[in-house]
């Protein structure tokens, strides 16, 4: 490991670990987006820094032989906002990423960084948990994984324990179907007021439907039973049925970008139209 | 007649763009001197406190800590205020909103002046926190318990936490709702923006050995800026030289004083040279802000549309300090009535003291506020009366030579070919309106205003060098808005020499004329008139040269093209300025000199026609008008709305740099989209919640429409350098209304409180549908 | 409380050799040790776009990067990128339309004008909207920055 006195870049996972063990006080520097923003706010004041940019494994987007994905921790959004291999239900994480921020912070962000730092404004965070994406964890004890719906525990907190750091991002193989993200922003590049992450695919059972909603609570909203609602062949009913439980199972906040009770209300409208439009292309296409 | 000049009406790049595309345009954050310290302040916790004393010991022993200071380090009488003087340049006894500046540190770097701030010990006793005009009227807290006996340059009427009043009337208003057919009564609400000059505020001073501040700030005025550290530390004018790097934006922000006292007080402490540059936080907390006003507005009609009555109560919050605040009230009052004619009106209002950020000067001053209630009533008096809401003001609109409110004559007169002409641009008697995409809904909006610009005083000095260039000195800062080039530009073109002839000075207090400041529109008309006028003393001078050897009559003489002086009608007789100067600086007459200067002198108050108490500028004038048209599509499914395109026509006399002209309309469009839209300062009890570019958004490219259409209407003001009039601030007054009329139109929604936010606006769908 | 840092860059075309403190942004380095004052601080925490330099040939706010961070990377500013015909004609295009008025924001915008061209030469007014959504700019109201952009990548396809 080459030491640079307080900057630590190790090589490969296991020593990033290793070092994350040893020294609690480390912060992991990513693209350094988020991080480098609450230095300078004065928010926190690392003694130590553990660069992940020589970690080779951490970087890029690889296709498994099963047809899922594997995106390192270390792979910048304007990577993914560029992946034009996911198609069907996985449009959703190249348009998520598309979205976040601005260009030149998508130079510098990671996905590992953004979901670690699980900031309920963020966009990754409801578009992996819609595209049931699973997050590779590594620690002293070696790797795990957690679908993202888990791995999201409260505001600005993970299931991440400490010395553990995110690995990759995993996205099943893509379903033909359609993958949508839509987000309400004050102006573009801002949080977002309410997003929704929507998935759809259709086979002889009707249509079968994931809708996650973001920025409506700590942690990105996603119900099996408005799941269940929004598969097989749902109706109006069925659909405001939906949106009524995300609403009821919301858990927003009144901030500078909008007062909870108007996130509330937004959830099954922003809900209706993924769902409508997904609904088209799917029409569309078959 | 444009074809008559050669450097006015010319579309040239700033004459500072080079330095500006290479990077090597130095801001105040970009200066260093010998020896320099960096400064930090501390900031009050508490919205309102007394404080009993200070421990710096620990911040004082802290290493690299050069110097520190207090409220203590400022005379009690030594109070600074554009209007009324009730501000120290820190806390003194007292901190009036949380964020105040209480005390500042030099040190050898910013993080150590920054973290020996934090070990500054204040005592403070809290006291109540009075965080709305109604709270704090109703309040026997006081926030200035002396305010009685405060300096006032006008009689403004204070008394506890009322900071000012100002009434305006012309007419009769009650006799005049009598005789109408129709009044209508609405309340309006506006909130705080905040200017987001892109370039935090800073200062750096200097102290010679004698003991005089030299002092660089990012300022909209060097002698603003020389008149408050004076009044801040008790020294007379002539100890304290202020001089201006270029300045990244301002828009009143930077007008009056923010830091430069704090700065000078340390340099003299530290006889060290001392820079403090702002964070983006502190810049948010503690600078100002756009006034929030509470808007009572009453119009009588006639039946046939034509208006014959209108009251308008507003009121201030002026936060805890008055800074320009009773001007906002004054200025605001006297544009609420609008560029049209009204036999009666009635405008009076209050501005009262709070515990918060001192709102102050932001681009426009009090007209986007009354502006935004009064234009979105015409349109809702319009749609009652079945009238199309342009051919009900034209109906209206002040014509020819008609008096402004309170009295003044206008000298040019572009209203209704800015009406006319933003119409047609725009479609708007378009049978088929451009679609509106599914789930969406689109329609167009329509607003009017009007604005000053000549106010106070400016001068300028225009000097032949040697070789016959010319050396252009005037004392007005350029923001960013492009003064420097407008005015070499008249300077050229007075005395027919190439624009690049022209060296232009940087404003600095001990060798420019006095100029009160690059603020309310006023440097093109107010300076430009100065430096034409001097120019003429140049004209003059160089003419008696050339009398004297052709020996020819003066009046046989004129300027001709490439600087020089010809007999008329024998072009070949001409001498250059370069052979005059010589001449002038060697042998006879010695160098030539040109100087002018003058303060505006129309008074704003006819007596004779309106009544006045507590009018804080008895002389200004000269009207700018604009009108806009917006396209807007709302969403059906979250009320955000879309402005797609926009078209805003403003009678600026005569366009001097027509480029230039357009940026002011383009960046005035997008500032005020921001504030119509989604710009809002909010607070958390007594704290600023969103102090951050995180979480206080202004538009970016995606916000504003690629479709904006500046339109030059040029009616050539007979006061105005060449007919030209400013065009800074009314290009975004009529900004809010226009996007309410539209939102209006096109969902049959009227929000009467700015910003007009999705939330707003679906709230008033849903209520619609039920 | 922080010890000075050994780290190496190379700052437009010239190997750097520093000592910095561990939490040094890259726009203090340049800045504050090197005066190259080009990219400007408007808030220090990457919203603005007024520090956008490039690393690598990639446009980042250099408010957001940890000089210490930035081990063994080319580091370009507008100071730095003088030489570049792109550059050049975006210079040239923003002085003859009017593209800038107080000038902080000019920099940033000119270096993410840069890498936007680079990658795509003829690109349309929302692919330039959308490339230069995170420069703010308070004064303009960027539609003449938008159509400089545009002249300056016609003049580069002649």
């Amino acid at each position: 490991m080459s030491v640079d006195q307080g900057v630590f870049r190790p090589a490969s996972v296991d020593e990033a670990v290793s070092v994350l063990a040893r020294l609690p006080d480390a912060r992991l520097i990513s693209g350094g987006a988020t991080l480098v923003a609450m230095i300078n706010a004065r928010l926190i004041e690392p003694a130590a820094l553990v660069s992940l940019a020589g970690v080779d494994e951490l970087h890029g987007i690889t296709e498994n032989p099963d047809g899922g994905w594997r995106i390192g921790a270390m792979t910048r959004h304007r990577d993914v906002a560029a992946e034009r291999r996911f198609t069907g239900t996985l449009a959703l994480v190249q348009q998520a990423a598309s979205l976040i921020a601005n260009a030149t912070v998508r130079n510098m962000g990671t996905i590992g960084g953004a979901i670690a730092h699980a900031d309920p404004g963020l966009d990754y965070p409801p578009a992996l948990v819609a595209a049931d994406a699973q997050i590779e964890i590594a620690s002293g004890k070696g790797r795990r994984r957690l679908p993202a719906s888990e791995f999201f525990v409260d505001w600005y907190a993970t299931a991440l324990q400490s010395a553990e750091l995110v690995t990759a991002v995993h996205l099943r193989a893509a379903s033909d179907g359609v993958g949508l993200y839509h987000k309400l922003a004050r102006v573009s590049g801002d949080y977002a007021t309410v997003s929704v992450a929507l998935t759809m695919s259709s086979g002889v059972a009707g249509i079968a439907t994931r809708a996650a909603m973001g920025a409506c609570g700590p942690t990105p909203i996603l119900l099996e039973e408005a799941n269940a609602l929004l598969s097989g062949s749902p109706g109006e009913s069925e659909l405001n049925r939906a949106g009524e439980l995300l609403a009821a199972a919301a858990d927003p906040v009144d901030d500078v970008r909008g007062s909870a009770e108007y996130r509330r209300l937004l959830i099954p409208r922003m809900l209706a139209r993924a769902f409508t439009e997904a609904r088209a292309a799917i029409g569309a296409r078959t | 007649m444009s074809a008559a000049f050669e450097s006015v009406g010319r579309r040239l790049p700033r004459i500072d763009s080079r330095e500006k595309v290479e990077g090597r345009a130095q801001y105040i954050a970009d200066l260093t001197r010998p020896g320099m310290l960096h400064a930090a302040m501390l900031q009050s916790p508490h919205a309102h406190a007394r404080i009993r004393g200070y421990d710096i010991s620990a911040a004082l022993a802290t290493p690299g800590v050069h110097a520190v200071v207090t409220g203590d380090d400022f005379a009690g009488a030594n109070r600074m205020g554009a209007f009324i003087k009730d501000e120290h340049a820190l806390a003194k006894g007292k901190v009036r909103y949380v964020g105040e500046p209480v005390a500042a540190v030099a040190a050898q770097t910013e993080s150590i002046a920054r973290a020996a701030t934090q070990a500054i010990r204040v005592d403070y006793e809290e006291l109540p926190a009075l965080l709305s005009p109604d709270q704090a009227l109703a309040s026997p807290v006081h926030i200035h318990e002396e305010v009685g006996q405060y300096f006032k340059v006008f009689d403004a009427g204070s008394e506890g936490n009322l900071c000012s009043r100002t009434e305006l009337s012309e007419g009769d208003a009650e006799l005049g709702f009598r005789e109408s057919d129709l009044v209508f009564e609405h309340h309006f609400d506006t909130q705080a923006q905040a200017h987001v000059a892109l370039e935090p505020c800073g200062a750096l001073a200097e102290v010679d050995p004698q003991g005089r501040i030299t002092l660089w700030s990012a300022n909209q005025s060097v002698f603003r800026v020389q008149a408050c550290v004076a009044e801040a530390l008790g020294l007379p004018h002539s100890r304290i030289r202020c001089l201006t790097p270029r300045i990244g934006g301002a828009f009143g922000n930077k007008m009056e004083p923010h830091v430069q006292p704090i700065v000078a007080a340390l340099a003299l402490k530290a006889k060290r040279p001392v820079k403090m540059i702002l964070s983006r936080e502190e810049d948010f907390e503690t600078v100002r802000a756009r006034h929030p006003f509470r808007i009572r507005i009453k119009t009588g009609v006639k039946r046939d549309g034509t208006f014959v009555a209108r009251e308008v109560e507003v009121l201030l919050d002026c936060g805890a300090y008055a800074d320009d605040s009773p001007g906002v009230l004054g200025y605001g009052l006297l544009c609420a009535r609008g560029p049209y004619r009204f036999p009666h009106a009635r405008c009076h209002g209050k501005l009262v003291y709070t515990n918060k950020l001192r709102f102050g000067a932001f681009r426009g001053f009090g007209n986007p506020q009354v502006s935004f209630a009064g234009e979105s009533q015409i349109d809702d008096i319009a749609e009652a009366l079945g009238i199309d809401p342009i051919e009900l003001r034209l109906k209206n609109i002040l014509r020819g030579d008609d008096r402004w409110f309170g009295g003044q004559q206008l000298f040019s007169n572009g209203v209704k070919e800015c009406m006319e002409r933003s119409r047609d641009a725009s479609g708007w008697d378009a049978a088929a309106p451009a679609p509106a995409a599914p789930g969406r809904r689109r329609a167009l909006g329509f607003a009017l205003c009007g604005h000053i610009s000549g106010l106070l005083a400016t001068g300028a000095i225009v000097r032949l060098l040697e070789d016959g260039t010319v050396v252009l000195n005037v004392g007005a800062n350029d923001i960013g808005q492009g003064s420097d080039t407008v005015l070499s530009q008249m300077c050229a073109e007075a005395l027919k020499v190439p624009v690049e002839n022209v060296a232009f000075v940087s404003p600095d207090t001990d060798g420019s004329p006095f100029n009160w400041g690059t603020t309310a529109s006023r440097v093109t008309f107010m300076t430009g008139r100065a430096v034409v006028s001097a120019a003429a003393e140049v004209e003059k001078q160089v003419k008696l040269h050339a009398s004297e050897i052709f020996e020819c009559a003066i009046e046989d003489l004129e300027l001709v093209s490439g600087g020089a002086v010809a007999v008329k009608g024998v072009p070949e007789k001409r001498i250059s300025f370069f052979e005059i100067s010589k001449r002038a600086h060697w042998f006879s007459g010695g160098p030539i000199v040109g100087s002018n200067s003058w303060v505006y002198d129309r008074p704003t108050i006819d007596p004779k026609r309106a009544v006045v108490i507590g009018l804080p500028f008895p002389k200004i004038g000269a009207y700018s008008f604009a009108a806009v048209v917006v396209d807007v599509e709302v969403d059906e499914v979250t009320g955000q709305a879309q402005v797609k395109r926009a078209w805003s026509a403003c009678d600026v006399g005569r366009a001097i740099n027509p480029m230039l002209v357009e940026g002011q309309i383009e960046g005035g469009f997008a500032q005020g989209l921001g504030y119509a839209l989604f710009e809002e300062m909010v607070w958390d009890g007594a704290r600023l919640a969103n102090p951050t570019l995180m979480d206080y958004k202004i538009p970016t490219t995606l916000e504003v429409p690629y479709e904006m259409h500046s339109i030059i209407v040029e009616s050539v003001d007979k006061d105005g350098p060449y007919g030209a009039k400013g065009v800074g601030e009314v290009c975004l007054s009529p900004v809010p209304a226009a996007l309410g009329n539209a939102l209006r139109r096109a969902t049959g929604v009227r929000i009467r409180s700015l910003p007009l936010t999705p939330e707003k606006i679906l709230r008033g769908m849903l209520e619609r549908k039920q | 409380m922080s010890r000075d840092l050994p780290v190496n860059l190379e700052i437009n075309g010239a190997a750097v050799a520093l000592e910095v403190p561990l939490t040094e942004t890259l726009l203090a380095t340049l800045r504050e040790r090197l005066q190259l004052t080009g990219a400007k601080r408007g808030c220090n925490q990457g919203v603005c776009g007024a520090c956008t330099v490039t690393l690598d040939g990639v446009a980042v706010r250099a408010c957001l990067s940890l000089t210490l961070n930035c081990e063994g990377q080319k580091v370009a500013t507008i100071e730095g990128v003088a030489a570049d015909p792109l550059i050049e004609a975006l210079q040239q295009a923003f002085v003859d339309g009017g593209a800038l008025q107080c000038g902080f924001c000019t920099p940033g915008q000119l270096i993410a004008a840069r890498a936007l061209l680079s990658q795509n030469s003829d690109p349309s007014v929302e692919e330039v909207q959308q490339g230069l959504s995170g420069n703010l700019c308070r004064c303009t109201g960027y539609r003449k920055i938008i159509d400089a952009v545009l002249s300056a990548a016609r003049s580069m396809r002649k």
